[in-house]
């Protein structure tokens, strides 16, 4: 049950990463074209403000992949130095806080989606964008990003009742930079 | 209040908390106990208004960049050719491991994609032709730190964001300071070899015609790297369109490669979107960090705290320095960049010093950082790509790289056009 969940999780995350790249390459698209077009003297305008928002939806969706890739940087200087208790202890206390956090921020950030409803708020620019569709996004994302670490956590702590050490450390645990790489 | 949080970010990084998690939690500590105001409720406007920006977009653009120069096979040719040019000197190889290095960091963004790429090329090559395995190793190691100097740099770019700095003047600054290691580097090889010809390997020669025949593979990316950076100060595009432009041009030079499938793209999105994320939570953290860190007036203390030293700004300097140094024996670089520069820097233009001279200087410390064990992140993707040997002799072999970048440090203090001179002329 928890293996099938974390599978899913993952190739969710993964697909996840992959839409999001592919907005990436559109917003290259969406530059160029304007670069191109402005050469012509034609300006299209925006993409700089597009830009801005793509960056928010990338940095709020990708967070999760980083996660269950074990990307986010930590310090291990003193986690390799433990055996494997010490470790599966410091990888949970990471877990959890970054749980706690993730929930925090996704918290704090939902009264300025719900401000921009409310309001209405446009963006003051040519281009007048509805904020609450860039916001509800990267709301979104930071939601997902929770939701996430949570699961994380339920699952680590599952996992280390039954004393899988291994699988909690292909969860949770810390990967240098080459190991990412390969 | 400084105590303290110096004392609980060193407690936290040390108990492997991820970075970007520890600088949100040092803020919401600094909410809690040092500011009456409920800067919590800012936290979601911060989030939101530090990661809506087209500045930072050309972040995973120039890492996208990276990515597909990288596992489109460029690199592998790049050197090649540079193999050609330059094994006739003291050294040989490790001359186009030096000059491999310094190209790839003029048109990708990362250190660590810099030194990777090279030490998997190189490192089949030095076994085979008899290298010393330290200096061969080492060269890499540190030519790999080129890449946060010469533009474009990530690093230079999350320091103008945090920093409200120009960044096309900063990666001006950055050029020839860069490109002075580069070649000091190639001297303090050439130097070493001269005294102690077995480190160097069997020399060997090309003829002119393999040479120039070599040099179609480095037009791409001369191309690459005069676009990116010529756009941004003919003042045709922003940095973040350049990189979007060079973005475009390395597909296409890898596709003439033949280097393109559906899944070397795959790879290089899901490369691009791990490595942002990894970047945006530190930034963001460092960001509310910040935020909260000025409203409890952490500047006025830091102030009072440094008038009360009663140092001149040399002396404040000089400590300056040799905290980082120290701090980057032990913390990773980006890290140690996003949490000291809020602290740091305004205190540094407080003293008279110039913005983007101190951020090419802060570049050189931080290059040294990413050499220096026992956590030095290129000494350890350089080792891993060798796959045989002790860790310790890529260390040995990095020692008088180090010492160039020291020299460096003397250099921009005593000189500080070395860096300004390109940003105030042009």
């Amino acid at each position: 049950m928890s293996q099938k969940l974390i599978a899913a999780i993952r190739r969710t995350n993964r697909l996840i990463a992959l839409l999001v790249g592919l907005v990436l390459m559109g917003s290259v698209a969406l530059i160029i074209a304007e670069i191109l077009l402005r050469e012509v003297g034609i300006s299209l305008g925006g993409s700089e403000e597009i830009s801005g928002y793509v960056m928010a939806g990338v940095a709020s969706w990708g967070l999760s992949f980083a996660l269950t890739e074990l990307a986010h940087v930590r310090i291990d200087l003193i986690r390799i130095k433990l055996k494997q208790r010490g470790k599966a202890f410091l990888d949970l206390l990471a877990i959890v806080t970054l749980a706690a956090v993730a929930t925090i921020v996704a918290i704090q950030c939902w009264p300025v989606l719900s401000k921009t409803i409310e309001r209405g708020s446009t963006a003051n620019t040519p281009l007048e964008t509805p904020l609450w569709i860039p916001q509800l996004i990267w709301f979104s994302g930071w939601l997902w990003f929770a939701l996430c670490s949570c699961a994380l956590v339920i699952l680590t702590l599952v996992l280390l009742m039954r004393r899988n050490f291994d699988t909690a450390d292909s969860l949770v645990g810390a990967r240098s930079e080459l190991e990412l790489e390969s | 209040m400084i105590t303290a949080v110096t004392v609980s970010l060193l407690g936290l990084l040390a108990l492997s908390i991820p970075v970007g998690i520890v600088l949100f939690l040092l803020g919401i500590g600094v909410d809690q106990f040092f500011t009456p105001f409920p800067l919590l409720r800012g936290l979601g406007q911060v989030v939101w208004s530090s990661s809506n920006s087209s500045t930072l977009i050309a972040i995973p653009f120039f890492v996208l960049l990276g990515e597909v120069l990288v596992r489109g096979g460029i690199a592998a040719k790049t050197y090649e050719a540079l193999d050609k040019w330059f094994s006739w000197l003291p050294g040989g190889l490790v001359h186009a491991n030096i000059g491999t290095a310094t190209m790839f960091s003029a048109t990708s963004g990362s250190s660590v994609a810099t030194a990777a790429t090279v030490a998997t090329v190189a490192m089949p090559q030095a076994d085979k032709l008899g290298y010393d395995p330290k200096l061969f190793s080492g060269a890499i190691a540190a030519g790999g730190t080129l890449g946060i100097m010469i533009p474009p740099s990530i690093n230079l770019i999350v320091y103008g964001f945090l920093t409200e700095t120009s960044i096309p003047r900063l990666f001006l600054a950055g050029l020839v300071p860069g490109l002075v290691m580069a070649v000091a580097f190639m001297l303090v090889t050439a130097a070493i070899c001269k005294v102690k010809p077995s480190l160097g390997g069997q020399s060997r020669s090309f003829s002119w015609a393999e040479r120039f025949g070599g040099l179609r593979h480095l037009v791409p990316i001369f191309l690459l790297f005069f676009v990116v950076i010529g756009s941004i100060y003919a003042g045709w595009a922003t940095p973040t369109e350049s990189a979007a432009v060079g973005v475009a041009i390395a597909m296409i030079i890898a596709a003439f490669n033949k280097g393109v499938s559906n899944e070397m793209i795959k790879m290089c999105l899901l490369g691009t979107v791990r490595i942002t994320a990894m970047i945006m939570l530190v930034i963001i953290g460092a960001y509310f960090l910040n935020f909260t860190l000025t409203a409890a007036g952490m500047g006025r203390e830091l102030k009072e705290l440094l008038v009360g030293l009663d140092l001149s700004p040399m002396g404040t300097l000089l400590v300056v320095i040799l905290l980082y140094i120290v701090l980057g024996f032990f913390i990773e670089t980006l890290s140690l960049m996003v949490a000291t520069i809020p602290i740091i820097v305004p205190i540094m233009t407080a003293m008279g010093f110039d913005k983007v001279w101190f951020g090419i200087l802060l570049i050189v410390l931080i290059e040294m950082a990413l050499i220096t064990p026992p956590v030095g992140l290129n000494l350890y993707v350089v080792q891993g790509a060798r796959k045989s040997g002790q860790l310790s002799e890529v260390m040995l072999g990095a020692v008088p790289y180090v010492l160039v970048m020291l020299a460096m440090i003397v250099g921009l203090i005593f000189l500080p056009e070395i860096a300004l001179f390109l940003p105030d002329y042009l």
